[in-house]
């Protein structure tokens, strides 16, 4: 017989308790008062042991009884060989989180990351659950629980095998701290939505780099029940370099040809530390190929520099950075956009001389000033004299400020259907049926009105792409500008518009039609100081500035990104495609607004639009960082590390005990030793209570 | 002859037992009963009264105080006698009474200090019925109580509630009790000693010597419970000393010879005490009736009495 409890067994000795008891009792209770003793001498006790006799029963009953209650605390079970019953252990579920990032690229990792998640699936019983989920930027399911339980026992393993054969290591970064969250809470709930019972484990097979993301974890609260085991793969060839890009601010002015500014990092355990760093062509893998003059870079391990890499003079700009002297090479490329000055053209259709400081074409020409990013060049063209069509082609947004002939009036409406953007801001109300031919509908009537005092903007829709710069109540405050005189128009006339700002008054100040493809805006009043303060405000040149924009004239598009990045697609360009690095195309859907395929570094192209727009995906620069992550800072993110070593050694002594407590709780002897303490308990008191009652007759009897 | 015929009325005369005696709460009632019933014994004897009592005249001597003389009896005779009376019937009777633990024992359903208090008051209670002065003294390892002899109304009272007070104290001392009463009596009387005297006996005597130089009759009464005479216990036990609370295991089969012997020894150690000094010594059992006690206390005392009177006649000079 074992027992679950043995310390209770200690309980027993309480038996000495009635022994005591019984020798206390004894001496006491027969005790006679005498007057004196001083005639008497001690007689010897013959005849004590057969007195004693009388209650050797009751005795025996009474230690019997503890004893018995000891045994049944201390939880008796007999050990059975338990049945091989492979099913009967509690199944276990396993999440097995595989590292995909582009740090897994480095020699060796990913087929000792393959044989790892073998093992862990060959080791796993038949009635353990296992999902395996391969993450760099986010964890996703190649193996849910339900495909694993679906599945044939004997078919899991090589299902998920099959499946991760079809799986390599991308080139995202490594969201170690976001994939854990994905497994714990795929392991917090089950199937039906409830907690799983049964021991849970994420077994995560990774290279465990240093620039592992862990923040995700610092908002979680780890589920209790979910241990981490830790299969780490360690590259043959120790030691990274990597190159990245120093990025710029989105507002820098970098001139065009400046050096472009690149950081070096060597991981701690590396054994290198002098590199080249230069320019090279696109054939990167038959050799360096230097373009201009490479420079030499000294990186001590685990430090990073920061290189000023000269752009070379002659020729096409190259693309590309190399790193060169690194044995690892997944990041020893870095993909650069060079910054291109954009050119766009505004065209003007007005009456008045350009430097006449009262006229609109003078503010315009000079909210549009040159920029190192882009040069506007504004094309003033009187209302009769003729419009070129390659003018009118080459200019996204057209300015009309007077009334012009139908032919002209035409053709604008032509290049408005086509997708331009004209901008109709009337000097008077005489314009009106030009505004009339721009927007296609007839009797559009303008009106002069000159307020007694001056109007304001008073309703603005700030959610307009237009207005949306202005949406911060810093600077929402239209109401300094002051308008002298303003062309009143009725909305109803032109069906399908939008009014996008009122004056204090209710009438329209700034309308949105949609003809065709293009943009009809109707600015009821001018920005020259004879209609009102509007071009000597702070808000003239944003929003000049944002109607070229929203024409798709200049494109304020990043050229820089990470693998895995959603490229915003720039407005107004409309691309058709995206030609990949590779030289593959992926075609884009019409209106889309951003797109998700950057899962490579390189330079991509968008095409098709109204320009080829340019972009470069590189590397995330964490994934340089291969330096091995210490458990400990998992440990400080509140994930329960598990020990490979004593797992095993617990197994052997938690699976007797476990064997232990299921014998005890299937057998619950202790059931029959409480009834037996009972019964004897029962049967003692019965023989107490009639040999007290027997003592008593007795001395009845003999003091009659 | 007076003590034969006064057997016989005894004989006659149907005897309270003791048991019976003690289930009587009161302690006065329970002294009543003896001596009422002890009294209605007496009146069959012509006898009436006894030594304390008994009227003496003695012829005048000159140097005798006139105011003494019987005058009475000189009108009837012409003889001048002086009437010894009045002056020695004012006997001062004190009683002893021991208290302590040990006398807190008795195996027939009363103890022997019951029996004890019962004794005393039954001779207060027939003393002060005589007109004679009763006082008391209680012990146990020392002096507890004293009340000075006294005939009043109340005093007796008094004297009883003293008696019914219940057993204390540790150890007998005999020694304590009879010094003191030696430095308390300054009138010559009668010392009445109650006691289980289980107690050693080595100061005894020196201490009665004390009193009975004194010109003090003393009287003893030994009290002994009939267990303690032989030893009577049913079965072997362990036997708790009530006074010292020593526990003794003791199988009364094979101490009873000796306890017995030893028993024996210390009343006639007693005894031959007693009888060296002239004391009178009675041995009384708890399972006697208090009659017989008080019957053998008077006899004894009118024996002394007519000893004392016939050396009181030889020898007058000497008495007040």
């Amino acid at each position: 017989m074992n027992f679950l409890t043995p310390l209770f067994l200690l309980g027993g000795l309480a038996i000495a308790g009635p022994i005591l008891y019984h020798l206390v009792r004894r001496t006491t209770r027969e005790r006679l008062p005498f007057s004196s003793l001083m005639f008497l001498v001690p007689s010897p006790p013959k005849l004590s042991s057969r007195k004693r006799v009388e209650h050797w029963l009751l005795l025996l009953l009474r230690c019997a009884a503890l004893a018995l209650l000891a045994l049944g605390f201390a939880r008796p079970f007999l050990r059975q060989t338990p049945i091989v019953d492979p099913t009967s252990a509690q199944p276990k579920r396993i999440a097995l989180l595989i590292d995909t990032s582009a740090s897994m690229r480095r020699d060796g990792l990913w087929a000792a990351a393959r044989s790892r998640v073998e093992d862990v699936l060959r080791r796993a019983g038949p009635s353990d659950q296992v999902a395996l989920y391969p993450f760099d930027r986010q964890a996703t399911a190649l193996v849910s629980f339900e495909d694993w339980n679906r599945a044939a026992p004997g078919e899991r393993v090589s299902l998920a095998l099959g499946r991760l054969g079809a799986v390599n290591p991308g080139w995202s970064g490594t969201h170690l701290g976001a994939a854990l969250v994905t497994a714990a809470e795929a392991l917090g709930e089950n199937e039906d939505g409830r907690a799983a019972p049964g021991p849970r484990q994420i077994v995560l097979v990774s290279d465990l780099q240093a620039g592992s993301r862990l923040e995700a974890l610092q908002a979680y609260e780890w589920p209790k029940g979910i241990e981490l085991l830790l299969e780490p793969v360690a590259a043959r060839p120790p030691g990274n370099a990597g190159v990245q890009l120093v990025a710029d601010g989105p507002d820098s002015t970098r001139a065009v040809d400046a050096p472009v500014r690149v950081r070096v990092s060597n991981s701690a355990d590396a054994t290198r530390e002098k590199f080249q760093l230069g320019w090279t062509a696109e054939s990167a893998a038959a050799g360096p190929g230097w373009i201009g003059a490479p420079i030499d870079a000294y990186v001590p391990p685990g430090q990073s520099r920061v290189f000023a890499l000269p752009v070379p003079k002659s020729g096409p700009v190259p693309d590309r950075i190399r790193l060169e002297g690194d044995e690892v090479a997944f990041d020893n490329v870095a993909y650069v956009i060079p910054p291109v000055q954009q050119r766009a053209r505004v065209l003007w259709i007005g009456a008045d001389v350009a430097e006449d400081a009262r006229q609109p074409l003078f503010f315009l020409r000079r909210a549009f000033a040159e920029t190192p990013r882009v040069s506007v060049q504004v094309l003033a063209n009187a209302p009769d004299a003729p419009l070129s069509p390659e003018d009118l082609a080459a200019s996204p947004l057209a300015f009309v400020t007077d009334a012009i002939p139908a032919a002209k009036a035409a053709a604008l409406r032509a290049a408005l259907e086509a997708g331009r953007t004209v901008v109709f801001a009337p000097r008077s109300a005489a314009a009106a049926p030009t505004l009339g031919q721009l927007a296609g509908r007839e009797g559009v009537a303008l009106a002069e009105v000159k307020p007694s005092n001056y109007a304001m903007l008073a309703e603005i829709d700030f959610q307009h792409p237009l207005f949306a710069p202005f949406a911060d109540p810093r600077f929402s405050d239209f109401t300094k500008i002051h308008f002298w005189q303003y062309r009143r128009l009725d909305p109803a006339a032109l069906p399908g518009s939008r009014v996008i700002a009122r004056f204090d008054s209710g009438a329209p100040a700034l309308l949105e039609l949609a003809v065709g493809q293009g943009r009809l805006y109707v600015l009821a009043s001018g920005w020259h100081p004879d209609d009102s303060q509007l071009g000597v405000s702070s808000k003239f040149v944003p929003l000049v500035w944002s109607l070229l924009e929203q024409s798709g004239g200049v494109a304020s598009f990043a050229t820089q990104y990470a693998v895995g990045d959603r490229i915003v697609l720039p407005a107004g360009l409309n691309p058709a495609s995206v030609a990949l690095p590779g030289g593959a195309t992926s075609p884009l859907a019409s209106g889309a607004g951003d797109f998700a395929g950057a899962d490579q570094p390189g330079v991509y192209s968008l095409s098709g639009g109204l320009r080829p727009q340019r972009f470069a995906v590189n590397l995330d620069a964490n994934e340089s960082r291969t330096a091995p992550l210490s458990s400990d800072d998992l440990e400080q993110m509140g994930v329960p590390i598990a020990r490979p070593g004593t797992e095993v050694a617990a197994t052997a002594e938690s699976k007797t005990l476990l064997q232990g407590v299921e014998a005890e709780g299937r057998q619950k002897l202790w059931r029959w030793f409480i009834v037996a303490t009972l019964a004897v308990l029962l049967f003692e008191t019965a023989l107490a209570g009639w040999t007290a009652r027997r003592a008593a007759l007795r001395t009845e009897e003999v003091a009659t | 002859m007076v003590a034969t015929s006064a057997t016989t009325a005894l004989a006659s005369a149907k005897l309270i037992d003791p048991q019976a005696l003690m289930t009587i709460r009161s302690l006065e009632l329970r002294a009543r009963a003896v001596v009422e019933g002890f009294w209605s014994g007496m009146h069959r004897s012509p006898y009436h009264g006894f030594s304390v009592e008994f009227t003496e005249y003695r012829q005048y001597t000159p140097g005798d105080d006139p105011r003494y003389l019987d005058w009475r009896v000189f009108a009837r005779s012409d003889r001048y006698f002086i009437k010894k009376y009045e002056d020695e019937t004012n006997l001062r009777v004190h009683l002893l009474v021991d208290q302590s633990r040990s006398m807190d024992y008795g195996s027939r359903g009363y103890t022997k200090l019951a029996y004890a208090a019962t004794l005393a008051s039954t001779l207060a209670y027939f003393l002060h019925l005589q007109g004679d002065a009763v006082g008391l003294l209680t012990f146990d390892e020392k002096v507890r109580e004293y009340l000075p002899a006294r005939h009043r109304a109340g005093h007796l009272r008094q004297l009883m509630l003293s008696l019914e007070r219940p057993a204390s104290g540790q150890a007998t001392d005999l020694v304590a009790p009879l010094e003191r009463i030696t430095a308390l009596i300054r009138k010559r009387g009668l010392v009445a000693l109650i006691s289980d005297f289980l107690a050693p006996l080595d100061r005894l005597e020196k201490n009665l010597i004390a009193i009975t130089a004194g010109g003090h009759e003393v009287v003893v009464f030994h009290l002994a419970d009939p267990a303690e005479l032989n030893l009577g216990l049913g079965a072997a036990t362990m036997l708790q000393d009530v006074e010292s609370a020593r526990t003794l295991y003791i199988d009364p089969a094979v101490a009873r010879p000796g306890y017995t012997q030893k028993f024996e020894a210390h009343a006639a150690a007693l005894q031959a005490i007693c009888r060296k000094l002239g004391v009178s010594y009675h041995r009384l059992v708890t399972s006697d009736p208090l009659e017989l006690a008080l019957f053998g206390f008077l006899q004894e005392r009118m024996r002394r009495g007519r000893q004392f009177r016939r050396a009181g006649s030889a020898g007058e000079g000497g008495r007040a």
